[in-house]
């Protein structure tokens, strides 16, 4: 569209800096927040401009952390975080692929049952199943561990779903070739179907490692010892500490602290992600 | 090299769709055999059975004698050329070169020498680090090629390798498909459903239809004296015209002449209509002249055959001085005359009445 009237595109600009501001303004007043004093939040009057303590907050809640909150320092949190949600994402890509490649490739008695399995658990996420899936973790003896953490939120249909619809579209004639050319179903997948799937993976690591560092629920019920607390269930505690002014400038360096990860993995893979959404190598 | 044998073949999808029925066919040593047909006639199924990767119903098929139904494609010593070239994206030319010989367990410098090799014959030399997608369709059809040459196999398996390129770079393609083919000496089998393709390639052409052979011969023999309604009316471009008997108008053209008990549709191909009367006992058609196709060396003259809505189609050499909507007779010799019987949908005639 080639028009040119200076107050349309000045009305859309205005809109969009209206957007921007809305969602920036937030973050940018978490920010300040986080290199203030203790008080300087309760005094009615928001500082707008950063503040001098920055270092001084953000050592102390990565090294000490808010104890009377009950929290660990947040280099506890941030790595068990870390952990959760890299093995979540990793568990979940290798899992789904694995499984993508058996149903597209192979035919074996009841194909079309198991994908129809995977595919239904789509309906059941972990919110609704939390229950009995809390029950089954803790007679396992899984509360309180990685393992806990982890497992319960491993099987990803849409994964598998994702990886079945791409490796749908990668022509037989590949698979063929690769047959004459003598590489077996292992050395089919390792040397052809992965190096075509990198893209694929990339984009979807990325969604996954957010899908595992953003989840609240299931920490916030499997884990009591301060030992397994994740970034994200943990800034609650520090928020909702009774009897006393939540402290702002420990707080807000936590959520500054806990934003960064995903931002940094949208940044570093943004190129392969967007590639992977967008087109399919062929 | 090795010769193929393939007897009692059958394929049948599915428990009730019969793809192939009861297939003999033996592809001697060295030769270029090629399997035209329309598309649904089995001609790519029995392929892919010989490469292994489409199973065999019934029957056997040997590669060089040894049986190879249970055997894996890979196990089979082939190499086969796809149609959409099938060519590893993220390898680069030499990788998708490279790929069959490694994982065989080739020695380095005996991959690097026949790479070399096979990238010189195919001029594929400066284009050996790019990936397939740099490539035009040409070019990835050579390096198609050169991933079956450089395995050195027993046979070459091409399934219309040729159709996704344009009609001039598939008229060079085919001479050096040929070319190569000569040279090496290989065993092949070439799948198309074009029949230029088919006749210019063939040591032997092997004609299908619907799961069947019709006829199998050197191209030449097969135009000239087809053995079934069918391969009369596929062979030829244009196609022979087949004239039924029962009309009014076939029966007083070839009252005269003594044509074989049985004989209900005779065919006549395009060429073999002269304008002039022969000396020799010919058959004669008049009726008007509806089209004229000049093709560049010969022109394709359309004639509506007087008293009937049958058209005929007459080959004539060079720029032709017909005009559209004048009257027209045309002559045929009794000899180019190919008689059939549509019930059996077998010639009529044997060899020796018709030599």
């Amino acid at each position: 569209m080639i028009e040119n009237r200076p107050f349309l595109a000045f009305l859309t600009h205005l809109v969009l800096i209206v957007g921007v501001v809305v969602v920036a303004f937030p973050v940018y007043l978490a920010f300040i927040a986080s290199t203030h004093g203790s008080g300087d939040f309760m005094r009615g009057l928001v500082p707008l401009l950063p503040g001098p303590h920055m270092i001084e907050n953000y050592s102390y809640m990565f090294n000490v952390g808010l104890s009377t909150a009950g929290a660990p320092p947040l280099s506890i949190m941030l790595l068990n975080s870390l952990v959760m949600a890299i093995s979540i994402a990793v568990g979940k890509i290798i899992i789904s692929i694995l499984s993508a490649y058996a149903i597209v490739y192979f035919k074996f008695p009841f194909r079309l049952l198991a994908f129809w399995t995977i595919f239904i658990t789509l309906m059941l996420p972990v919110e609704v199943r939390i229950i009995p899936t809390f029950k089954v973790v803790s007679d396992l003896g899984m509360l309180n561990s990685y393992p806990g953490l982890i497992i319960p939120l491993i099987a990803s249909a849409t994964a598998t779903f994702l990886f079945r619809q791409f490796f749908l579209t990668v022509p037989d004639e590949l698979m063929e070739a690769a047959r004459v050319d003598g590489a077996g179903p292992l050395k089919f997948f390792r040397d052809i179907l992965l190096p075509l799937s990198r893209t694929n993976i990339a984009a979807l690591f990325v969604i996954l490692f957010i899908y595992g560092w953003v989840q609240y629920l299931w920490p916030l019920l499997v884990t009591t010892d301060s030992k397994y607390y994740t970034v994200v269930m943990g800034i609650k505690r520090l928020a909702a500490t009774a009897d006393a002014e939540p402290q702002w400038n420990f707080v807000m360096a936590a959520v500054m602290l806990a934003m960064l990860p995903p931002v940094l993995v949208v940044i570093l893979m943004q190129r392969l992600f967007v590639k992977g959404l967008v087109e399919t190598e062929k | 090299m090795a010769s193929i044998d393939i007897k009692g073949v059958k394929k049948v999808y599915s428990g009730t769709v019969t793809a192939i029925h009861n297939l003999d066919l033996s592809i001697p040593d060295g030769q270029l055999v090629v399997l035209v047909g329309p598309s649904g006639c089995g001609k790519s199924t029995l392929l892919r059975m010989i490469a292994g990767l489409e199973s065999i119903t019934d029957g056997t098929i040997a590669i060089d004698g040894a049986v190879v139904n249970a055997k894996e494609p890979a196990e089979r010593d082939i190499a086969m050329v796809f149609q959409n070239y099938a060519l590893y994206p993220h390898m680069t030319v030499r990788g998708n070169l490279e790929y069959g010989l490694k994982n065989r367990g080739t020695p380095r410098d005996e991959i690097d020498r026949r790479v070399a090799e096979a990238a010189r014959i195919l001029e594929i030399e400066p284009f050996l680090d790019r990936r397939p997608r740099q490539l035009s369709g040409g070019q990835r059809q050579r390096v198609a090629m050169g991933r079956a040459i450089v395995r050195q196999p027993k046979a070459f398996l091409f399934d219309e390798p040729l159709s996704n390129l344009d009609a001039k770079l598939r008229g060079q393609m085919r001479i050096e498909i040929k070319r190569l083919q000569r040279n090496l000496a290989t065993t092949s089998v070439y799948v198309t459903h074009d029949q230029l393709e088919a006749m210019t390639l063939a040591d032997q052409l092997v004609v299908m239809n619907g799961g069947r052979i019709e006829q199998v011969g050197a191209p030449i023999s097969i135009y000239e004296r087809p053995e079934t309604l069918f391969v009369a009316g596929f062979i030829g471009s244009p196609p022979m015209n087949l004239m039924p008997m029962d009309g009014a108008l076939g029966a007083q053209a070839f009252a005269s002449l003594d044509l074989p008990s049985g004989t209900d549709v005779v065919g006549i191909r395009p060429d073999s209509l002269v304008v002039s009367q022969p000396q020799t006992p010919s058959a004669s058609f008049s009726g008007t002249v509806e089209l004229v196709e000049p093709v560049g060396g010969e022109s394709h003259v359309h004639m509506r055959l007087a008293g009937s809505s049958d058209i005929m189609i007459i080959s004539v050499p060079g720029r032709t001085e017909i005009v559209e909507g004048a009257p027209m007779t045309v002559y045929a010799k009794a000899g180019d005359l190919h008689p059939f019987n549509h019930q059996t949908g077998k010639r009529t005639d044997t060899p020796a009445a018709n030599p």
